[in-house]
């Protein structure tokens, strides 16, 4: 135990050090905004929960559970978690290393935590229910937890391992399009599904039990239940955890000098695809983009959110899109491309817009040292971002062809031009963000250190505000019921945009100049026992 | 294996040790002893291998095959009661950039079980005796690579450890410094300790090393003492670019 408490105290003085010398402003009213919505969520639990209940909260606790597991993976974000790397060459128990990890997965569901709370309160104020009741959420949450290490270790370490990982990849995306399907295959599939959050499905599951005991049905079995799987889930990752530590990553991504000729051809194929920009551009910019087309292609991470950008997207909301009216009479069905594009704008958003120095920190110097414009500089990284995001919508509409959507050339302009639009105001934004607020990022990694939450409340404020011009585009569309209209409004928000983002860009520039020190500290710096 | 076979088996013993990264072997067959008390140099050409073999003896790496014995104990069997007993100097990005030197090493200290009014008491201390005591507020991300290097070595040393494993230590430490480290080092050889450390730096190595290996392209070329390693060359330099056969410049550029 005494070297967990040096553990987190380390952790807790490397946040106290960091932290004043950064701007925690923005941190916290995003925060305040993210959080604030999940306590009043907590307390409409509260209030649920402290009256005499009429109906199962399994579908609550079912819900809690994929917010937990789910959401992670879809963010692509890991948590805060124990840096292994750097506290695996001293000599402490792999037991007390997985019971941190363990604490810190609450790091990756605040949120879910501040639910269940609400719901325990409000379970300890329900005048029809024994206040021993709320124990049930302690081993439910205490299952989550442990789940949650055992996920997020399997997948990252099968992502790890060159030549599997994109096949494993795409079974994730399959096992996460599933429920889709089953909900529009037909009312006895969707039924199905839907019984999963009533209590009606079935009362093993782990949420239906915690549900149960609340409410005082079987109590003594539900307990039983609750108890299996939070050993099971112990086991399972308990064992994933300690492959994790024996697990080495650069041999798993090692690759070979193949000399045979299809290697010859594919490398040659690749150097071509490299080699796109510059055939446009003339030198620094054109070498400048090179480089970075070159080092994103090469970034694990990248290539993880390149991926999950079209193919998350297409496979999840393609059954939606189709439903059981056809593609061409639902709404996301009509406008299935453009949804899908804007998906994978959002996963890329921090390696293209906010942060761009991060991922290639040993970079950053250079730049201040090169004898180029650090305007050019910029550019070249903002070009690199319509380049990659050019490609994913291309890809998405090459895709969303063969699958038959619907697919004329207006939908092709719409997708384009939107994302576009909003690409030009992120650009501008992010600008000011990388050089304002650089973090180091490993590239290397495929999942992020960092908690789902925060990546969402970010969304959750930035997001909404680039909408805007588009929104109201689409405005005019349902006003005017007119095709020139969308693109009459479009065009005004592109030029908007240029002007925003040529001040943008003219700023960032002069920052850049006054904060060069402070960015290359920052970029340079490695994190604490913990990252976050 | 008994105590007292433990206590007099090799600080060090390596064999057959092979690493492959994808069929290619960073190390290949390595078999190596490092006596107990010896101050033994590392050395090799950037690539050669050093940093995975030192990877291995700290329990960062996994061999492909072949066994590594510390101290009398198998590793990684008996990882953590080998990692009690040694001393690290890694790479210098195992750092934590936001803690200050002083609470790094108080950290390390806790981490290798000592009461927490003692890690603060020696990590003063250590810092003093690195010199390091007026830069004690300052957070290691603005320390120099030389300082970066001195607080490692201090750190390694909190817990008094029978093995030092380092790699590169002297890498971009100033004359003085590396004076200091050197004097603090040959300190421990001389109560019993035992160093291993990779090295570029050869006049260092030259200076203070009792017996030495080079590896070359993940296999060991030569091992022996110092005086056995330079035979009939005049230094170090010249036995080891000997003995990893490259040196000369054999053409020059027309526009250079």
């Amino acid at each position: 135990m005494n070297q967990a408490r040096a553990i987190l105290w380390a952790q807790w003085r490397s946040l106290r050090n960091f932290f004043p010398r950064k701007g925690v402003g923005w941190t916290a009213i995003v925060g305040l905004i993210w959080y604030g919505f999940w306590v009043a969520a907590a307390l409409a639990v509260m209030l649920l929960t402290s009256s005499p209940l009429s109906t199962s909260l399994s579908g609550v606790f079912l819900l809690v559970f994929l917010y937990w597991q789910v959401v992670p993976v879809l963010m692509a974000t890991s948590g805060a978690s124990v840096d292994l790397r750097k506290l695996q060459a001293y000599p402490i128990p792999v037991k007390q290393l997985f019971g941190l990890e363990v604490m810190l997965r609450v790091t990756v569901a605040v949120e879910v935590v501040l639910v269940l709370t609400g719901a325990g309160i409000g379970i300890l104020r329900n005048p029809s229910l024994h206040p021993w009741n709320a124990l049930a959420l302690v081993p439910f949450a205490a299952f989550n937890l442990v789940l949650g290490v055992g996920t997020r270790d399997t997948i990252a370490r099968v992502l790890a391992r060159r030549r599997i990982r994109e096949a494993a990849f795409f079974l994730l995306i399959l096992c996460a399009a599933v429920p889709q399907m089953l909900f529009t295959r037909g009312q006895g599939s969707a039924g199905r599904l839907r019984t999963l959050f009533t209590r009606a499905s079935w009362t093993g599951w782990p949420w239906t039990a915690t549900a149960d005991f609340l409410q005082g049905h079987g109590q003594l079995r539900s307990f039983a239940i609750i108890l299996a799987w939070l050993a099971a889930a112990g086991l399972f990752s308990y064992w994933q955890f300690r492959r994790t530590i024996f697990f080495d990553a650069q041999a798993a991504s090692a690759r070979s000098s193949g000399d045979s000729a299809a290697s010859r051809f594919v490398e040659q194929f690749v150097e071509r695809f490299f080699r796109m920009p510059s055939i446009l551009l003339g030198d620094p910019l054109g070498a400048l983009v090179e480089k970075e087309v070159r080092f994103l292609t090469r970034s694990p991470r990248f290539r993880l959110v390149f991926l999950m950008g079209f193919t998350f997207g297409l496979l999840i909301w393609l059954p939606v899109a189709l439903g059981r009216q056809g593609a061409s009479q639902s709404f996301l069905g009509s406008n299935y491309l453009t949804v899908v594009s804007v998906y994978s704008l959002i996963l890329m958003s921090e390696a293209c817009f906010w942060n761009f120095f991060g991922f290639d920190r040993s970079a950053a110097q250079f730049y201040f040292l090169a004898p180029v414009a650090f305007s050019t500089v910029v550019i070249g990284k903002n070009l690199t971002a319509l380049f990659f995001i050019a490609l994913e919508i291309g890809t998405i509409a090459v895709v969303c062809g063969l699958l038959g959507m619907p697919m004329r050339p207006d939908t092709l302009a719409e997708s384009f031009s939107v994302a576009a639009v909003i690409s030009v105001f992120m650009l501008a934004a992010g600008n000011q963000l990388s050089i304002r607020q650089p973090r180091a990022m490993n590239p290397a990694a495929s999942f992020r250190s960092g908690a789902s939450g925060r990546v969402q409340a970010i969304m959750f404020v930035i997001w909404p505000i680039a909408f805007v011009p588009v929104g109201l585009a689409y405005l005019a569309r349902y006003a005017f019921a007119s095709e020139s209209a969308f693109f009459a409004v479009l065009a005004v928000d592109a030029a908007i945009g240029a002007v925003v983002y040529k001040l943008s860009l003219d700023s960032a520039v002069v920052v850049a100049d006054h904060l060069k020190e402070q960015v290359v500290a920052a970029l340079s710096q490695g994190e604490g026992p913990i990252t976050a | 294996m008994s105590d007292f076979s433990r206590d007099t088996a090799p600080a060090i013993e390596v064999r057959d040790l092979r690493k492959l990264y994808d069929q290619k072997a960073a190390v290949d067959g390595l078999t190596l002893s490092v006596p107990r008390g010896c101050f033994f140099g590392f050395l090799g050409p950037n690539g050669a291998g050093k940093t995975t073999t030192i990877k291995m003896l700290m329990g960062l790496a996994t061999p492909t095959s072949g066994s590594i014995r510390l101290l009398g104990l198998p590793m990684p069997e008996e990882g953590l009661a080998i990692k009690r007993q040694i001393g690290l100097v890694p790479d210098e990005s195992l750092l934590f950039d936001h803690l200050t030197g002083g609470e790094f090493i108080e950290f390390v200290g806790r981490i290798y079980g000592l009461e927490r009014s003692v890690a603060k008491e020696r990590s003063q201390e250590l810092l003093n005796l690195f010199e390091l005591g007026d830069a004690s507020r300052k957070l290691i991300a603005e320390y120099s690579k030389g300082m970066r290097k001195r607080v490692a070595m201090a750190a390694a040393l909190i817990h008094r450890p029978q093995l030092f494993l380092m790699d590169e230590p002297f890498e971009g430490v100033d004359a003085v410094g590396a004076r200091l480290m050197k004097d603090i080092l040959l300190e421990q050889v001389r109560h019993g300790a035992t160093i291993f450390l990779t090295s570029h730096v050869l006049e260092v190595v030259e200076r203070l090393c009792d017996r030495v290996a080079i590896i070359n392209d993940g296999k060991l070329v030569r091992e022996g003492s110092m005086e056995e390693l330079r035979g009939s060359s005049a230094t170090l330099e010249d036995a080891f670019v000997r003995a990893v056969g490259v040196g000369t410049l054999r053409e020059t550029l027309d526009w250079l």
